[in-house]
Formats: structure tokens, C-alpha cells, sequence
């Protein structure tokens, strides 16, 4: 039972970093309708930009959580203007984006490499180590904290997209680009602030990342689980993204815990290959047709 | 163009006409001296770790002159740069045998370098001593060992059974769990053999979880080994993953002693880890700071004003073993002493070297157990499975 609700904690605090990470993936796939590959390399640029701000230029660590979340907004929309928005222009195949979109990831990644190094880098310590100890149930501090951010970036969202007006212009924007731009809805300007939103929850994502697993260019690796738990929950939604994500890190966690590891990812995949067979749109998912 | 191309070809085929002439000359002059060779990187990526083991050949040489040399002949050393790179020192192996007329190679460093070189070696009848070369197919490959390679450090595998005997008869250890890197071969050649080790010994392992490379989290494999509650945790993997398993190991409430190989020290580690791999032991070829080797780094420092690197010291031992072999041999023939290097048995620097016959790897050889206390490697002791 001890070892049931310990696995159970892990699988939450696995699942709520994938959480982040998923919402940024289902969020721009929600208007644009392609997988937004090079999500990856700015979530992991947001852990860089944080360890930055917080070691050479000493910030107090919200300044910098915040800075790094602005810089990756601007870092997201510079990557659409440079690599989406010509081919939107030449109206090109929903292919060429994710072509292009792999292109800026791996470019991201190498110019990583390439400029600050391959080697990983620690952040210093900003909450303490020591975990809460409850009986012999340990959670840990940083956990219980990522938690707490993730709920609050993600509520946040949900009260843009369902109660201000620019939400529901995205709301609108996603269900028809057409139709939004016909009944006077700056689809651009719309496309614009989805990438920012989805740039600041990747900076966000990435300094929480950074901080409980350091700093490397193959960040971006791990973010693929984080796709796969937006397909499972459902493409375009994000309840289903949420969902999807704490899903795949019980799951995942349940697998490692109880049968063994080398099972994990096969489970993991059998799982999302019966539910895309059984429920093509995921679980929470609403369209179906024609989305790569 | 063709006129200039024309030149350079000619002023190239007269300048090593001019050069094989020198070499020739040389030989004439020096045919009381024994001729060795060393190959290595000394440039690229290795060159720091290349150029100790040359210096400290080069310096070897000397000190062994002045003593009178091998054989009552002085020895003499021709060192060629590999760039790190297989095909290179297949080039150099050849030009060393070849052209030089070496008895034996002392480097490379690299396995990947090392194991190319074998069909050139048995066409010369010329041994081989390699460094730092740990993979098993250095030496042995498909089950028959290579006639004129050895090597003076010990292999992957053996570094897995060296800590489960320090565990268990030192430690005192006797259950223990291991969590390792499923897609990666040197973490899962010191795997099996620790797992072999230990329950050969009596020990139980109540515990074997894997991961994949590239994963950061590590609490559901170790919530389950937690539930076992082993003495000691093995974790043969390289210092990033074992900061952050050891972390994760803590986080859980785990107060095991860890272990592991010599994929473990590094700056990062303490930096990222401290609190977390204290009092932790692991292997390694050997430690700075052990007594056995402060004479060479004295040594070193004098000559070349700087310390030297992991490399150097295996150099060395491999040079012990060169001298020990051709004074076994009794003559400068490169196949008389590679059925000497058979029978080495010296105690260098870095453990007692005694090569095995089917192996050509040194047998037993001790390992250096280091712990970690206060964020510092301290040496413990010399250590061999028995």
C-alpha cells in the first residue's frame, strides 16, 4: 500500500511536468493543426535562459522565472514569423510545417551545442532539497512547487481561453480559420498570441525542468513523451492535454514500479496505439479529420 | 596546375627518398640501440591525454639509459600521432613496423583505435601494449585472443566484479540492488559481472531495475529497490546520471551505500550531488593522491612542470611491462617478446600486473577503491577480486 501511494506520488509529479510541456503542443496544434516540433527546443532554451539569468545575472529567482518565461514568449513567435508564417503565406501543405518545425528543433539544439556546449548544467539550489516527510512517504519540495505552478499556469489559461475576448477569438480561430477571418477576427494577430502563450508556458516548463533535472541541449527528447501524453488526451484540447499527461506518467511510473522498466515505454505505446485505434480523436479530442 | 602538381609530387618523392636514405643512415649508426614506438592522439579532442603518455615514454626512455638500458643497449622511441582517428593509426602501425622497424608499439589509448591495428601487428610480428583501451575486443575477439595485442589496464566487466567484492568482503555487504543503463554496453558489462560476482560470493541481489539513456527520472525503479531495502545500490553509469539517480535515491528516503565504476568521477558530480554521494564508493584505475604514485608525478612535475594526466600512469606500466617482457626475452625480436609479454608479471604503478595468457589483459589487477567524503575522492585501498 506504502509502495502503492509512493509509485502514485512519483507518477503525479512525472505526469505534471509532461502537462506543461503537452499544453503548449495541443495549443498551437488547436489553431495552426500541426505538431509544433520545435516546442521542444524552446522549452529547452527556457531552461538555459533561466539558469542564466538566475547564475550570471544574479536575478532573485521569480525575476528570473519570469524573465525566462518572456524571453521564450518572444523566442516562439520569432521561430513562427522566420519558419511558419512564409509557408502560411504560400498556403503550403500542413507537411512542409511539420518538416519546418522538426528543422527549427534541431537547428535549436545544435546552435545549442554548437555555442554554449554540450556539457549539463546544474541550477543552483532554489527550494531545498529535503523532502516532506509524511510517515514513510516522501514527496519532495520541488515537486509539490511544480505542481502548484503547473495548476496555476494552466487554470490561468483556461480563464483566458474561456472568459476574455481574446480567448474566445482563439476559440473561435481553431474551430474555422476562414470563418474567424470573415466575421472580422485578426487571425494573425491570434496566431501570434497563441505561439506567445505557448512560448510562455515553455519557458515556464523549461526552469522547472532545469531546476529538477539540469540543463542539457537534449532536452527536447523528453518533451516527445509529453506529445505523446497530447495525442493520448486528445490533440487541440487542453483538459485532454492535462489529462493525457498525468495519465501516461501514472501509467508509466505504475509499469516501472510494478512490472519492469524495460516494459515501460512498450506499454506506454501499446496504450496509445489502442486508444488512437479505439478513439482516433484521443480521449478528450473533438476533431478527427485530416490532422497530422 | 598540372605543372605545379607535377612539382610537388616530385619535391615529395625526393624528400622521402632523402628521408628513408636519413632513416637508413640512422640505422646503420644505431644498431646497438632497441627501437620502440608509441602511437597516440596528439592532436584533436585527446591531445592532452596523448601527449602525457608520449612525455612520459619519452621520459621513461631516459631514466632507463641512464640506468644502462635493456639488454646492455640503449633504447630509443619513435612516436607517431593517430588524431584519434582508427585509420590513422592503422597508417601509423604500419609506418612503425614497417619503416621504423620498432620491436613493440606502446598506445594507443583509444579502443577504437586499438582494435584496427591487430591484422597490422600479426603481419609484422610485432606486439602491442595499449593504454587505456578497456574494451574487451582489444585484446580478445570472438573468443580467441589477438597473438600480439595486450593491454595494461583492466576491462569493463572487471571493474563490476572488483566492486562486488569490495562490497561484500569489505563492506560487508550482503544484499545489494543495481540499477543500470539497459541501452549502453559498458554499464551492462559491469552489471552482469557484479550480479556473477556477488552471488558467487553469497551475497543476494534483491534488485535489478534498468533505464534507458537519456531518461532524468529515476523514483519508480528506485521506490521498488527501496521496498527491498538492500545494504548497497550499484550504479554503473556515467556522473550526470548518477547525480541524478543518487538525488532522486535521497529525495526517497534510500540510505544505501552507492557504487560504482570509473564512470563516476568528475567536478559535475560533487557540484550537482554532494550531499547525495557522500560516503559513497567506487573504482577506479587508480587515484591521485595514493601514495604508490606520488614518486611518478614528482617526477613528471620536474620534467614538464605540470601534473600529469590518467594516461601517463597507465604509460608508464605499460613501459614497465615492455622492459619486463624484452628482459624475459632475452633479444630485440618483437615475436620472442611478445611470448614474453606472456609471462609478465610486475608490480607497476597503477596494481601488480600479471597478464593472463588467454586474455593478454592483466589478471586480477588491482583496483583503486575511492570514497567519497566531503566532496573529495579519498583513495581507501589497492583491491582485487579473488
Amino acid at each position: 500500500m506504502l509502495q502503492f501511494l509512493q509509485q502514485l506520488i512519483n507518477g503525479l509529479s512525472i505526469g505534471s511536468v509532461y502537462a506543461l510541456m503537452a499544453v503548449g503542443y495541443s495549443l498551437v496544434y488547436s489553431i495552426m493543426n500541426f505538431s509544433n516540433f520545435a516546442h521542444g527546443g524552446v522549452i529547452m532554451l527556457g531552461a538555459y535562459f533561466g539558469f542564466f539569468y538566475l547564475t550570471i545575472y544574479k536575478m532573485p529567482f521569480i525575476a528570473a522565472f519570469a524573465a525566462a518565461a518572456l524571453t521564450t514568449a518572444l523566442l516562439a513567435v520569432v521561430i513562427e514569423r522566420t519558419a511558419y508564417k512564409p509557408l502560411r503565406d504560400r498556403k503550403a501543405p500542413f507537411l512542409y510545417f511539420i518538416i519546418s518545425a522538426m528543422g527549427a528543433s534541431i537547428f535549436l539544439e545544435n546552435i545549442v551545442i554548437a555555442t554554449i556546449g554540450p556539457t549539463f548544467r546544474t541550477y543552483p539550489q532554489v527550494v531545498e532539497k529535503a523532502p516532506v516527510a509524511i510517515g514513510s512517504l516522501s514527496i519532495g519540495r520541488l515537486d509539490i512547487m511544480m505542481f502548484i505552478i503547473s495548476a496555476i499556469c494552466l487554470g490561468l489559461l483556461v480563464y483566458v481561453i474561456d472568459h476574455t475576448k481574446i480567448g474566445k477569438a482563439i476559440t473561435a480561430t481553431s474551430y474555422s480559420t476562414k470563418g474567424s477571418a470573415l466575421m472580422g477576427v485578426n487571425t494573425d494577430f491570434i496566431i501570434i498570441t497563441v505561439f506567445a502563450i505557448g512560448g510562455l508556458l515553455a519557458g515556464v516548463a523549461g526552469v522547472l525542468f532545469g531546476m529538477k533535472y539540469t540543463v542539457y541541449p537534449q532536452i527536447g527528447f523528453i518533451t516527445l513523451k509529453s506529445f505523446i501524453a497530447a495525442v493520448f488526451g486528445g490533440l487541440g484540447s487542453l483538459p485532454g492535454a492535462v489529462i493525457g499527461s498525468v495519465l501516461l506518467g501514472v501509467i508509466e511510473t505504475f509499469t516501472s514500479g510494478y512490472l519492469s522498466s524495460q516494459y515501460r515505454d512498450l506499454i506506454a505505446f501499446v496504450l496509445l496505439i489502442t486508444v488512437l485505434v479505439v478513439r482516433p480523436m484521443g480521449l478528450m479530442g473533438k476533431v478527427t479529420e485530416d490532422k497530422a | 596546375m598540372k605543372k605545379t602538381l607535377a612539382l610537388v609530387l616530385a619535391m615529395t618523392m625526393l624528400l622521402s627518398i632523402g628521408l628513408t636514405g636519413c632513416a637508413k643512415k640512422e640505422d646503420a649508426a644505431a644498431a646497438d640501440t632497441i627501437k620502440i614506438g608509441w602511437m597516440g592522439s596528439l592532436s584533436g579532442d585527446q591531445a592532452v591525454w596523448g601527449e602525457c603518455e608520449f612525455n612520459t615514454v619519452k621520459m621513461l626512455v631516459e631514466e632507463q639509459n641512464a640506468k644502462g638500458g635493456v639488454l646492455g643497449k640503449k633504447i630509443e622511441v619513435i612516436g607517431y600521432d593517430t588524431k584519434g582517428d582508427p585509420q590513422e593509426a592503422v597508417n601509423v602501425a604500419k609506418r612503425l613496423t614497417g619503416q621504423d622497424k620498432v620491436v613493440t608499439i606502446i598506445g594507443p589509448n583509444a579502443s577504437g583505435s586499438a582494435i584496427p591495428i591487430a591484422p597490422v601487428l600479426e603481419a609484422a610480428k610485432t606486439p602491442d601494449i595499449a593504454t587505456v583501451a578497456t574494451n574487451p575486443k582489444v585484446t580478445v575477439l570472438d573468443g580467441k585472443v589477438k597473438p600480439f595485442n595486450f593491454r595494461v589496464c583492466f576491462i569493463d566487466p572487471y571493474q563490476g566484479a572488483a566492486a562486488a567484492g569490495y562490497a561484500f568482503d569489505v563492506l560487508g555487504a550482503k544484499s545489494a540492488a543495481i540499477l543500470y543503463d539497459t541501452g549502453d554496453d559498458y554499464s551492462q558489462g559491469l552489471t552482469q559481472f557484479f550480479e556473477e560476482t556477488f552471488v558467487a560470493k553469497g551475497g543476494k541481489i534483491v534488485g535489478k531495475e534498468g533505464f534507458k539513456t537519456g531518461d532524468v527520472d529515476f523514483r519508480p525503479q528506485l521506490s521498488k529497490i527501496k521496498e527491498s531495502a538492500p545494504d548497497v545500490i550499484f550504479m554503473p553509469y556515467f556522473f550526470k546520471e548518477v547525480a541524478l539517480s543518487s538525488t532522486q535515491a535521497r529525495e526517497l528516503g534510500i540510505t544505501a551505500t552507492l557504487l560504482g565504476g570509473d564512470g563516476w568521477p568528475s567536478e559535475q558530480l560533487i557540484s550537482m550531488a554532494k550531499d547525495a554521494v557522500e560516503g559513497s564508493y567506487f573504482v577506479n584505475h587508480l587515484d591521485f593522491s595514493d601514495p604508490g604514485v606520488a614518486d611518478y608525478k614528482a617526477r613528471y612535475k620536474a620534467k614538464f612542470s605540470k601534473e600529469p594526466e590518467i594516461n601517463g600512469f597507465l604509460a608508464h606500466d605499460a613501459f614497465l611491462m615492455f622492459v619486463d617482457g624484452i628482459t624475459k626475452a632475452g633479444e630485440a625480436n618483437g615475436e620472442k617478446i611478445a611470448a614474453a609479454l606472456e609471462n609478465v608479471d610486475v608490480t607497476g604503478i597503477t596494481g601488480h600486473i600479471k597478464i593472463g595468457k588467454d586474455t593478454h589483459n592483466p589478471e586480477g589487477k588491482d583496483a583503486a577503491i575511492l570514497k567519497i567524503v566531503g566532496g573529495n575522492y579519498v583513495f581507501q585501498q589497492k583491491y582485487a577480486v579473488k
